[in-house]
C-alpha cells in the first residue's frame, strides 16, 4: 500500500483521471479496516485492495462512474446481503467507501468559485 | 497535492490528510476539497475556510496521538453546519533493530520486512552480519553492537529485540536503549537470567522500576516456541501485540 501514491502519480503525469477509494467508516466485521485503499482507472483497472469479493467490484463500478462525473461520492457497501453467497468476501459488515476523482491540476480549479451562483 | 504526499513517505514521516466527505446540507464545502497537515501546520490543499481549517489542524493533532484515520463531524464555526471531514492517518514506517545477528535474526528480519518494518541488523562480527545471510533488509552494520545504537536515532516508531550470543553483549546494549523512546524492548534469556539482569540493574546502577518494567524479558509470547524460527515467530507475535496495542496473546477460540 506504501506505494500506491507513486501508482497514482504515474497515471496523473499521463494525464488520466482516476477514482480513488477509501474505506472511510466501517460497522461489524469487515475484509479491511478504515484507511483500506484502492484506485481505479477509467478502463477499471484496480490498484491496491479494499478487500475484495463483490464489495470491492461494486465499489469499481462506481469508481468509473465518479471517474466520468468527476464529483466525489460515498457508497455504501453492505456484506449483510449476501450472507448465504459462497464469496470468500462474506464478513456481516457495513463500510462506507468514499470515492475521490484525481487528476492533475485538480487543486488548480477554483472550486471556492463553482458553487456562488 | 500528490507530490507532497509522496515524498512524506519517502521521507519517512507522519502527517494527516484530511479530506472533505461531505461539505454539510448548503454546500458549505466542496467535498473533496482536502488539506495536508504536516508538522502541526498545512502543507498544502485546497480548504480556503480558516475555520476549517483550525478545525482540521486541531483534529489531526488528535488523529495522530490516536495512530487512527477516522470519519469525524466537524463544526463549522461560521456560517455555521456541519462538515464530514476523513482524516487519513500517514504513520511513519515502524523501525525493528535487531541485535546480534545470529540463528533467530535471520528469520526475524524476514518476518519483519513482510510486515513492512524497516529493519536494521547489527553484530560485531560480519561473519553473521552481512547481505548474504540478510538480504532483503534495510540496513547491515558491523560494529560494537552498544555503540552502534549510541548513534541510532530511537523514536517512539521504534522497536529493539536484543538477541546476541550472550548476556555479556546484550547488557551492555540494553542499558543503551533502557531510557530511549522505543515502543518496544525486547531481550532473549531464561527467566533466571533475565532476573539477575535486572536485579543487577536496580541494585546497583539505580534504574527505576518502571523502566525495567518497559523491557519485554524474557522476550516473546508464550507459545512453547522451540526451533529458531519459532522463536522468531514468538518475538514478531510480541511486537505485533505491543504495535497494535492490545490481545492477550492467547486464541481467540480458547480462553
Amino acid at each position: 500500500m506504501d506505494d500506491i501514491y507513486d501508482q497514482i502519480k504515474e497515471f496523473l503525469d499521463k494525464g488520466e483521471t482516476l477514482a480513488v477509494a477509501t474505506i472511510v467508516s466501517t460497522r461489524g466485521s469487515t475484509p479491511r479496516e478504515v484507511g483500506a485503499k484502492m484506485a481505479v482507472t477509467a478502463w477499471g483497472e484496480i490498484l491496491g485492495t479494499i478487500g475484495g469479493g463483490c464489495g470491492e467490484a461494486d465499489v469499481r463500478r462506481e469508481a468509473i462512474e465518479v471517474i466520468r462525473t468527476r464529483k466525489p461520492k460515498v457508497v455504501q457497501v453492505d456484506l449483510l446481503d449476501d450472507i448465504s453467497s459462497d464469496s470468500p468476501a462474506v464478513c456481516g459488515g457495513i463500510m462506507n467507501v468514499f470515492i475521490d476523482p484525481w487528476w492533475k491540476g485538480a487543486e488548480e480549479t477554483p472550486k471556492k468559485d463553482e458553487r456562488v451562483d | 497535492m500528490i507530490e507532497e504526499l509522496i515524498s512524506i513517505q519517502k521521507a519517512h514521516v507522519s502527517a494527516v490528510l484530511a479530506t472533505v466527505v461531505d461539505g454539510g446540507k448548503d454546500g458549505l464545502v466542496q467535498s473533496g476539497a482536502k488539506c495536508l497537515v504536516r508538522d502541526g501546520r498545512i502543507q498544502a490543499g485546497t480548504i480556503q475556510d480558516e475555520g476549517l481549517q483550525a478545525a482540521i489542524l486541531k483534529e489531526a493533532e488528535a488523529r495522530l496521538q490516536d495512530e487512527r484515520s477516522k470519519l469525524v463531524s466537524l463544526d463549522l464555526p461560521s456560517p455555521g453546519g456541519k462538515v464530514e471531514v476523513y482524516f487519513d492517518v500517514m504513520l511513519s514506517p515502524p523501525k525493528l533493530i535487531v541485535v546480534g545477528a545470529g540463528h533467530i535474526a535471520v528469520p526475524l528480519a524476514k518476518f519483519a520486512k513482510l510486515l513492512d518494518f524497516h529493519v536494521t541488523v547489527i553484530d560485531d562480527r560480519i561473519l553473521f552480519a552481512n547481505r548474504e545471510r540478510f538480504p532483503d533488509v534495510d540496513e547491515v552494520t558491523v560494529g560494537d553492537m552498544a555503540e552502534t545504537l549510541k548513534g541510532i536515532s530511537i523514536t517512539p516508531y521504534t522497536y529493539i529485540v536484543l538477541i546476541t550470543r550472550g548476556h555479556k553483549y546484550d547488557e551492555p546494549c540494553l542499558r543503551e536503549i533502557m531510557r530511549s523512546a522505543a515502543k518496544y524492548l525486547g531481550m532473549i534469556g531464561s527467566k533466571r537470567r533475565v532476573k539477575a539482569c535486572f536485579h543487577r540493574f536496580k541494585e546497583e546502577e539505580k534504574f527505576a522500576e518502571e523502566i525495567i518494567q518497559r523491557v519485554y524479558a524474557p522476550i516473546g509470547l508464550d507459545l512453547h516456541a522451540e526451533t529458531p524460527e519459532e522463536i522468531a515467530v514468538a518475538i514478531i507475535a510480541e511486537i505485533i501485540q505491543v504495535r497494535r496495542g492490545g490481545g492477550k496473546g492467547g486464541s481467540l477460540s480458547r480462553h
